[in-house]
C-alpha cells in the first residue's frame, strides 16, 4: 500500500475528472529535480544527480552539486531513479480501444499497397489504455497501422495531449511494409501440412508486386509535379527524399537479408528492420547498409523449436556485440495493455548479456535515434525536450517500477488512471 | 509354420479330397453363364524354382502344383500330371503373394457434402458408422489393385476409411474377378480412427472429443445390447458389439496416438491392432507394453533439402532425427520382440517399397522378419493365415515369381498370381537389349548403339567408320518383335530406313526385314559387339552410395525427439541444498542460510547446517551436495491456469456441455512448452480445457516430467477437475455461429440449470437400478451410462472440482447461485478479472480466485479488470493465484507474481504463494505440493536470485527429486544438439547427391494454446 496514500488524492480529483486525466497545462514554473539517481539515457548516470528544466526544455544535467541557477521549484528526488521518457515504437496504442469490439479498432484498413493511409488521424488521444501506459514510464509511442503488405504511414506521439494533433511529435514518420515470410506453415495447427508450391508462387508474386509498386514510387517520386496526384505513390515519396523511413517488418534471415537488399536497390534512403528475429544472424549486411533494428518483444517463446529457451531474452546482447543499433518493440498479442510492460523487457535484457544502461539505451536514446526524434526525445540532456519521470525503485524491474512524477515537454502530468481509480473505489468500499 | 489342418500323413487323403473342393470354390459362382461353362481345372505346375514357402524358408529346385485358386503341392518331388500347363522357373525364386493390411481400395470414404441429413436407424453422430461393411461396398479399382499386384500383392484387407467407428473390412483377392468372388472374408476386421472424417456433425472437433465419443458408442452399445435395444434402433450399436470378436484395427497415428487408442481398448477390455505412422520407435517400449501388435508404413520419410543454411534452420532436430532414425522402426520393434505388419498406405507408388524395405534391412531389419510382415503375420491378424500368407498345399494360388530375391536391389517381378490368375508385370524373357551392334543392310554395314534404360531404350545408328557422328533412331521392342527406324540421309541413304524384326539369342542377335527410302524390301540384321550397361552400372554406383549412407550409424533416440530431449532420464537425486535463502511458504518464512536436504522424491529436511550424518543414520551414504550460496530456494511453480502439453485441440467447443472429454486422454509429453515452463521454475500445471461452452471438459493435473511418456504425466491420487466458462467466449460473442445456445449470459444460467437437473435425475436413476436384487437387475435394463453426465454427478458428489473461466461480476455472483440452489461448490473462479468487485460473496462461497497480473482490454468483459484485483481479493482473505494461460507467461509466472508488488502492494512472501501454495491449495494438492517443509514432493527450484526480482533465473527445476532443468546441463545438451545437428546435416546432403528425394523445409511453429483456441478445423 506504498502508494495509496498519494492515489487517496489522486482519486478526490479523479471523481471530478470524466473519462480519463486532463492533460497537463505547459510549463510555466521552472522546475529542478535534484538528489535521485540520474538516468541520462545514453548510458551515463549521476548519482545525487539533478535535472533542471524551463519552458519544457532541460537546461541542465548533472551532479546536484553543480546546478548553478535558480529554481521556481526544487523538488527532491532523494533515494529514487529520474529516467528520460521511454519510448514505444510500432504500436498501435490509441488506434484500438477494445480487441474484440470491431468498432472500437482502427488499425488496419483494407487493401494490400495503403501507403497512404496514416495513423495519426485515427489516433484517439482519449485512449483509456494510455494513462495506464504512460503511468510505467512510456511518455513517447510511434503509432503504426498493421496489416497487409504496406500496411501505411506511422506517426509519433507524446501521450498525454487534448487532441490528436496536439500529441504530435513527428508527424508521418515512416512506412511500414511486412515483408512476405519465407516459411509460411500450411495444414491447420493441430496438423500441419505441407509448403506448397501455390505458396512458393503466391510469394513470387507478393515479391514482384512490392518491386513494382516501389519502381512506380520512384519514379513518381522523380517528378516534381505529376500530372495527376496518385495517393498511395505520393505517400511513398518522403522514402526516395529521405523525409521518411521504411520501416520493414521482418523476423527472418532470408526476409531480412532480401528487404535490406530490396530497399538499397530501390535507393530508400532510410530503413529500419521491425521484428528483427534473425538479425543478429545477417549482422553483417545490417552494419553494412546501417540498417537499425526493432527487435520484436523480447518475453517471447523462441521461434524455433530447437532454439534456446533463452533466445528472445538474448536478442539485445546479440545484437550489441555485432555492432547493430536497437531499441525494443512490444507489438503482438495484448499489444496496447501489454505495452506499459516495455522496460521489463529491458530490464529481462540486462539479465541477459546487456548492461543495464544499454538496455536503457534501447527504450530510450537509441529509440529516439531509431524513430528520428533523437535531437529532442531521448535522453536527458540540455537542450532537449523535459520528457522524464521520476521511479521509487528501478523502473526496469516490475517488482520496483513505481512512477511518482512525470513530465513530457516540462508538463507535469497525472499519474491518474482508470484502473487505479476502479482500485481505490473498492478499497473505499471494503473500507466501509 | 504350424499347420495345424495338414499334417504329411495326412497329405494322400487331403490330395484326394482336394479335387472336390477347388471345383466347389470355383463353381461358387451362382450367376447364369453366356455360353458354355469354363470347365476344364487345368493344373500348373511352377518348376525348378527357389521357393520361399515360408519366411526364412526356401527350397531350391523345388515344384508348385496350383489348381483353380488353390495351391495343391509344394515340394522338390512333386510329380507332375499329365496335361499341367508347366512354368519352367530355373533360376527364378518364387513367393508367396503379399498381404496389404490396410487399405482402402475400392471402397472410397464418403463425400462430405454428400453424407445425407440423418437417415436409418444409425447413431446419432455420423462419425459412429460401426454398420458400414466394406464387403457392400466394395468395387474393384483396377488401376490399384494393379500398382499393388506389380509389387505382389494378393491379397488385400480393405476397410472404407472414414468416420471414428469405421465399420467391418474386408479380405480380398486381387485377382480381377467380380467383388463376390474376390472378397474371400467379407467380416475380416472392424475398423477404428481418432478422426471423424466426412461427418457432417460439429461434434467432435478435438481429438479428445473424438476419444470420448467412441467411448460413449462402446457404452452405449454395451447397453444397447443389454436391453436397450428394446427401447430404440440402431444399426451402429447393434454392429458395434456384434463386431468386436473380429480383430480390431485402429488407424491410430502417431506414437502418441498409438498409446490414446491402446488406453481405449484397456478400458474395453479389448486388443487393438494399431495402425502406426512410423514413430513407434520414439515410444516404442510404452506401446509395446499393451501388447498391441502393429502396422507399420513401408513409406519413409522423405529427406531434407538443407542446402542453405536458412532453409535449414527451419527444420527441427526433430525432423532431422526422425528422417534418420524411422527406417529402423521395424527393426526396433521386432528386436523388442513386437510384432508388426507392413502397410503400403502412405506410398506416392507401391514400388517404392523396395528401397524403403532395403533402407529398413540396413537399419537392422532381418529379412525374414521383413518377409513376415508382408504375408504371414498380417495373414494371421485377419486370422486367414490358413488361405494366405505361405506356399503350402490348400492355401490360396497366390504367388510371385521373381529374378532374385525379393529384397535384392535389382529384383524384378516378373509375375504375380493371384488365386490362380496371372498377371505378368515384367515379361519372364524380356532381355536387355542394350549394346553395341553391327547392324548389317543387306550390302551396308552400320552400327547400332542401345543406350538408356532397358525399359526405356535410346538408339542411335552411325557409319561404320571411326569418327563419324551418331544419328538418333527410334526404337521399340514389344516382347521379342522390334521396329526400328531412322533418317539415312547421313549414312548413305536417300531417306528414311524402317526396319521390323525378331530379337533372338538372349538379345545378341536381331534379325528381319526392312524397307528403304525407295520402298525396297531386305533382310537385315544385327549382332552386338559389346553389351553396354553403362545405364546399370551408374544406377548401382548410385544405389551403392545411397546403401552406404544407409549403413551408417545412426543416433539414439531421445526422449523426447528435440532438441532439448535425452537418452538419460533424470533419477531421483538425494542431494542437500547448502546455505540457501529458503523461501518455505511455512510459518518460518523465508529463511537465510538454510540446507535442505531431498530424498527419495521428498523433502528430507529444512534447517541450518544439516547433519548428513543424522539424517541418514544407518547408513554411510556420500550425500552430492550443491552449494546454494547466494541462491534462493523456493518449491515449484504451479500453474493453475496452463494449456500446454495438450494434443489436437484444447476445445471441444461444439456442444455447450463437454464434461465428458478429458484433457487426460490428450497429454502432449513432447511438448516444447514443458521445456520452457521447467526454465521457468514450473513443476506443475493444471491443464484445463478451453472457455469454449459453459461446461467444458475435465481438466488434467500433471507434473512436467519431461521426456517420459504421457501415462507418467499426471499427478497420482489428485481431485478430479473440470473447466465451466461464463460470458463472451461461452455465448459466441467473437466467432462462430449464433445459433447455439447459449448466446447470452441469461442463457448460461439455464444451461447450468438444465444440466444439473439433468445430472440428479440420472444419478437417481443409476442408483436405483444399483439398489435392485440380482434377479430384478436381470430383468432390467440397466440405465444407459452417460459419460457427460457422470462428470456432473461427481461435482454433485464433491470428487470433482471445478475450474470456472469468469470475468464480470454478474456472472460470477450467477454461478454461485447456481451453485448453491443445486449442491454444488465453484472450487476456482479463473482470471476472475472482476473478482475484485464480488470479494466477500466469493468468500462466502468459499471459492479460490486465479487471476492474470495484468491483462485487460482485450475482450469488452475485461474492460473493469485491473491490476490490483490480485491485491484486493488478497487482501479480503481470499486464496489468490496468479496464472499464465499463456505458454510464454507460464515461463515467468514469477515476475507476474512480482507485479502484485508493483500494483496494489502485495508482501513478496504472499505474493510469491500465489505461484506455489496458493495455487497447490486451489488444486487440493497443498498436503504434498506448494512449501519447503518436510515430507512435502521434492518440486525445488533453485534461483540465482530474490525469484521476485527480475534478475532471477532458474538455475536447476526438480520433481519428486530429479532433475528435470538444470542451467549448466543446458549448455552440454546444446553442444550436443548441435553435434547431431551437423552429423545427419552432413548425411542428408550426401544423400541427396546420391539421389535420394529430398523435400523443401518447412517452419515448424510450436503450437500454443490459450482459452479461446478453437476448434480442430482452421
Amino acid at each position: 500500500m506504498r502508494s495509496l496514500a498519494l492515489l487517496v488524492g489522486i482519486g478526490l480529483a479523479a471523481c471530478l475528472a470524466a473519462q480519463r486525466p486532463s492533460p497537463a497545462p505547459a510549463q510555466t514554473r521552472s522546475i529542478l529535480v535534484k538528489g535521485g539517481l540520474v538516468h541520462v539515457g545514453d548510458g551515463r548516470t549521476f548519482v545525487d544527480g539533478a535535472v533542471g528544466f524551463r519552458n519544457g526544455i532541460i537546461d541542465f544535467v548533472g551532479y546536484e552539486y553543480a546546478v548553478k541557477t535558480v529554481y521556481d521549484t526544487v523538488i527532491d528526488a532523494k533515494g529514487q531513479h529520474i529516467y528520460p521518457g521511454f519510448i514505444l515504437p510500432d504500436a498501435t496504442l490509441g488506434l484500438v480501444e477494445i480487441d474484440a469490439v470491431r468498432a472500437s479498432v482502427d488499425a488496419q484498413e483494407t487493401g494490400r499497397m495503403e501507403p497512404e493511409v496514416r495513423a495519426l488521424s485515427a489516433y484517439n488521444a482519449d485512449s483509456r489504455i494510455i494513462p495506464t501506459v504512460r503511468n510505467n514510464g512510456i511518455l513517447l509511442a510511434q503509432v503504426t497501422p498493421r496489416g497487409n503488405t504496406l500496411s501505411g504511414t506511422s506517426g509519433i506521439v507524446q501521450l498525454d495531449a487534448w487532441t490528436n494533433d496536439d500529441a504530435v511529435v513527428h508527424a508521418d514518420d515512416g512506412i511500414h511494409l511486412n515483408w512476405p515470410v519465407a516459411f509460411a506453415r500450411t495444414g491447420w495447427w493441430a496438423e500441419r501440412g505441407t509448403t506448397e508450391k501455390e505458396e512458393h508462387a503466391e510469394r513470387k508474386k507478393a515479391l514482384t508486386d512490392i518491386r513494382s509498386f516501389f519502381l512506380r514510387a520512384k519514379a513518381y517520386a522523380a517528378s516534381p509535379a505529376p500530372e495527376k496526384v496518385d495517393l498511395r505513390l505520393d505517400a511513398m515519396r518522403g522514402l526516395f527524399m529521405g523525409e521518411k523511413t521504411l520501416f520493414v517488418h521482418a523476423d527472418g534471415a532470408r526476409e531480412i537479408q532480401e528487404a535490406v537488399l530490396f530497399a538499397r536497390e530501390m535507393d530508400v534512403r532510410r530503413m529500419v528492420i521491425v521484428g528483427g528475429y534473425d538479425a543478429w544472424r545477417v549482422a553483417d549486411l545490417l552494419r553494412d547498409k546501417k540498417v537499425d533494428v526493432i527487435l520484436q518483444r523480447l518475453h517471447s517463446l523462441p521461434q524455433r523449436e530447437d532454439e534456446d529457451v533463452d533466445l528472445p531474452y538474448r536478442l539485445p546482447a546479440l545484437l550489441k556485440e555485432r555492432g547493430i543499433r536497437f531499441c525494443l518493440g512490444y507489438s503482438g498479442s495484448m499489444e496496447r495493455m501489454g505495452a506499459r510492460n516495455l522496460s521489463f523487457l529491458a530490464g529481462t535484457a540486462s539479465v541477459y548479456g546487456l548492461s543495464s544502461q544499454d538496455a536503457l539505451r534501447a527504450i530510450t536514446l537509441d529509440a529516439a535515434a531509431i524513430l528520428g526524434i533523437d535531437d529532442r526525445y531521448g535522453s536527458l540532456e540540455a537542450g532537449k525536450s523535459a520528457t522524464l519521470f521520476l521511479s521509487t525503485g528501478d523502473a526496469l524491474d516490475m517488482r520496483s517500477n513505481n512512477v511518482v512524477r512525470a513530465y513530457i515537454d516540462g508538463r507535469g502530468i497525472s499519474l491518474d488512471d482508470r484502473q487505479k481509480r476502479l482500485w481505490q473505489q473498492y478499497e473505499e468500499r471494503y473500507r466501509r | 509354420m504350424r499347420q495345424p489342418f495338414f499334417t504329411v500323413q495326412l497329405r494322400s487323403f487331403f490330395l484326394a479330397l482336394l479335387g472336390a473342393w477347388a471345383l466347389t470354390l470355383s463353381a461358387q459362382q451362382n450367376a447364369p453363364v453366356n455360353g458354355p461353362h469354363d470347365r476344364a481345372e487345368v493344373l500348373v505346375a511352377f518348376t525348378h524354382a527357389i521357393v520361399h514357402t515360408s519366411p526364412g524358408v526356401a527350397l531350391t529346385d523345388a515344384t508348385v502344383l496350383i489348381k483353380g485358386d488353390r495351391i495343391v503341392e509344394v515340394g522338390k518331388r512333386v510329380r507332375i500330371p499329365m496335361g499341367a500347363e508347366v512354368h519352367d522357373l530355373t533360376g527364378l525364386h518364387l513367393w508367396p503373394g503379399l498381404v496389404e493390411p490396410f487399405s482402402d481400395l475400392g471402397v472410397p470414404a464418403r463425400e462430405r457434402d454428400k453424407v445425407k441429413e440423418a437417415s436409418g436407424a444409425n447413431y446419432w453422430n455420423r462419425a459412429i458408422t460401426a454398420s458400414t461393411q466394406a464387403s457392400e461396398l466394395y468395387a474393384a479399382d483396377e488401376k490399384r489393385a494393379k500398382a499393388l499386384r506389380d509389387q505382389g500383392f494378393t491379397t488385400v484387407v480393405v476397410q472404407r476409411m472414414d468416420g471414428i467407428a469405421r465399420g467391418t473390412g474386408c479380405a480380398v483377392s486381387l485377382s480381377g474377378r467380380e467383388p463376390a468372388q474376390d472378397i474371400f472374408l467379407p467380416h475380416a476386421s472392424a475398423n477404428f480412427s481418432f478422426s471423424k472424417g466426412s461427418s457432417p456433425d460439429d461434434y467432435p472437433n478435438s481429438l479428445m472429443g473424438a476419444i470420448a465419443v467412441l467411448r460413449q458408442a462402446m457404452y452405449d452399445a454395451q447397453w444397447y445390447a443389454a436391453g436397450g435395444n428394446k427401447e430404440q434402433s440402431d444399426v451402429d450399436l447393434a454392429a458395434l458389439t456384434q463386431r468386436l470378436d473380429l480383430p480390431l484395427v485402429f488407424d491410430a497415428g502417431s506414437a502418441e496416438n498409438c498409446l490414446r487408442a491402446a488406453r481405449i481398448a484397456k478400458e474395453f477390455g479389448l486388443q487393438f491392432i494399431l495402425r502406426n505412422t512410423g514413430d513407434a520407435y520414439t515410444r516404442l517400449a510404452d506401446i509395446l507394453a499393451t501388447g498391441s501388435p502393429l502396422i507399420v508404413p513401408l513409406a519413409l520419410p522423405d529427406a531434407y533439402d538443407v542446402e542453405d543454411p536458412f532453409d535449414a534452420m527451419e527444420v527441427t532436430l526433430g525432423q532431422l532425427k526422425d528422417w534418420e532414425l524411422a527406417p529402423s522402426n521395424p527393426a526396433r520393434i521386432a528386436e523388442a520382440n513386437g510384432v508388426f505388419a507392413f502397410t503400403t498406405q502412405g506410398l506416392k507408388d507401391p514400388a517404392e517399397m523396395w528401397p524403403s524395405l532395403r533402407r529398413m534391412v540396413r537399419n537392422g531389419l532381418d529379412s525374414a522378419t521383413a518377409i513376415a510382415a508382408l504375408t504371414t503375420v498380417p495373414a494371421s491378424f485377419f486370422r486367414v493365415a490358413d488361405q494366405v500368407g505361405t506356399l503350402e498345399a490348400g492355401k490360396r494360388a497366390d504367388l510371385i515369381i521373381t529374378s532374385k530375391h525379393l529384397l535384392s536391389a535389382d529384383n524384378v517381378i516378373h509375375e504375380t498370381w493371384s488365386s490362380g490368375k496371372r498377371f505378368v508385370a515384367k515379361p519372364r524373357h524380356v532381355e536387355d537389349p542394350r549394346g553395341t551392334f553391327d547392324l548389317n543392310l543387306r550390302s551396308t554395314i552400320l552400327k547400332l548403339r542401345v543406350q538408356g534404360t532397358s525399359e526405356k531404350p535410346v538408339a542411335s545408328v552411325r557409319s561404320a567408320g571411326a569418327d563419324t557422328t551418331w544419328v538418333k533412331a527410334v526404337l521399340k521392342i514389344e516382347g521379342p518383335v522390334v521396329t526400328l527406324w531412322f533418317d539415312g540421309a547421313k549414312l548413305g541413304y536417300a531417306g528414311p530406313v524402317r526396319l521390323n524384326g525378331v530379337i533372338h539369342d538372349r538379345g545378341a542377335i536381331w534379325d528381319g526385314q526392312g524397307q528403304g527410302p525407295t520402298g525396297e524390301w531386305f533382310a537385315w540384321s544385327a549382332i552386338r559387339q559389346r553389351g553396354d550397361n553403362r545405364g546399370n552400372r551408374e544406377e548401382k554406383r548410385a544405389l551403392a552410395a545411397l546403401d552406404s549412407i544407409w549403413s551408417l550409424p545412426a543416433g539414439e533416440v531421445w526422449y523426447p525427439m528435440n532438441a532439448f530431449g535425452t537418452t538419460q532420464l533424470p533419477d531421483t537425486e538425494t542431494v542437500v541444498f547448502r546455505n540457501a535463502t529458503v523461501w518455505t511458504n511455512g510459518p518460518q518464512g523465508v529463511l537465510r542460510n538454510t540446507d535442505v536436504c531431498i530424498s527419495k522424491g521428498r523433502i528430507l529436511a529444512v534447517g541450518p547446517k544439516l547433519s548428513i550424518a543424522e539424517l541418514f543414520p544407518r547408513s554411510k551414504i556420500t550425500v552430492p551436495e550443491i552449494d546454494a550460496t547466494g541462491m534462493h530456494l523456493t518449491s515449484g511453480l504451479i500453474d493453475e491456469h496452463s494449456h500446454i502439453a495438450i494434443a489436437r485441440g484444447v476445445n471441444e467447443g461444439t456442444q455447450a456441455i463437454t464434461s465428458e472429454v478429458r484433457i487426460s486422454d490428450v497429454i502432449a509429453p513432447d511438448d516444447i512448452n514443458i521445456h520452457n515452463a521447467l526454465a521457468g521454475g514450473v513443476t506443475a500445471v493444471q491443464q484445463l480445457h478451453g472457455s469454449a461452452n459453459p461446461i467444458g471438459g475435465q481438466s488434467s493435473l500433471i507434473k512436467l516430467r519431461w521426456g517420459r511418456s504421457s501415462d507418467d504425466f499426471p499427478i497420482q491420487g489428485a481431485q478430479g477437475t473440470i473447466k465451466f466458462a461464463l460470458g463472451e467466449n461461452v455465448k459466441r460473442s467473437n466467432w462462430g455461429a449464433r445459433d447455439r445456445f447459449p448466446q447470452t449470459r441469461m442463457g448460461v444460467e439455464q444451461v447450468y440449470y438444465d444440466a444439473f437437473h439433468r445430472a440428479k435425475d440420472y444419478a437417481t436413476e443409476q442408483g436405483r437400478y444399483a439398489s435392485l436384487k440380482p434377479k430384478e437387475k436381470a430383468a432390467t435394463t440397466p440405465p444407459r451410462r452417460d459419460l457427460e453426465l457422470d462428470a456432473l454427478v461427481e461435482i454433485l458428489g464433491g470428487t470433482r472440482s471445478i475450474t470456472c473461466h469468469s470475468y464480470v461480476q454478474s456472472e460470477i455472483l450467477m454461478l454461485m447461485h447456481v451453485a448453491d440452489s443445486m449442491g454444488f461448490q465453484v472450487n476456482t473462479f479463473t482470471h476472475v478479472l472482476e473478482g475484485y468487485k464480488v470479494t466477500r460473496e466469493l468468500k462466502r462461497h468459499d471459492a479460490n480466485v486465479s487471476t492474470f497480473s495484468d491483462w485487460w482490454a482485450y475482450k469488452f468483459e475485461v474492460n473493469d479488470a485491473i491490476p490490483y484485483n490480485a491485491a484486493i481479493m488478497h487482501e479480503q482473505g481470499l486464496n489468490v493465484c496468479i496464472n499464465s494461460d499463456d505458454a510464454e507467461m507460464g515461463r515467468r509466472l514469477n515476475q507476474e507474481a512480482a507485479k502484485t508488488i508493483k500494483y496494489g502492494g502485495v508482501a513478496p512472501e504472499d505474493a510469491w504463494k500465489m505461484i506455489t501454495l496458493n495455487p497447490a491449495k486451489a488444486l487440493h494438492l497443498d498436503s504434498r505440493m506448494g512449501s519447503v517443509e518436510p515430507g512435502k514432493d521434492a518440486d525445488l527450484v533453485l534461483w540465482n536470485d530474490d525469484p521476485l526480482s527480475i534478475r532471477a533465473k532458474v538455475m536447476m527445476t526438480f520433481i519428486d527429486g530429479a532433475r528435470y532443468y538444470d542451467r549448466r546441463r543446458e549448455l552440454d545438451q546444446r553442444m550436443i544438439a548441435e553435434a547431431e545437428r551437423a552429423r545427419i546435416t552432413a548425411k542428408l546432403l550426401a544423400a541427396k547427391q546420391a539421389g535420394a528425394a529430398v523435400r523443401k523445409a518447412q517452419r515448424q511453429e510450436p503450437e500454443q494454446w490459450h482459452c479461446e483456441t478453437i476448434g480442430e478445423h482452421p
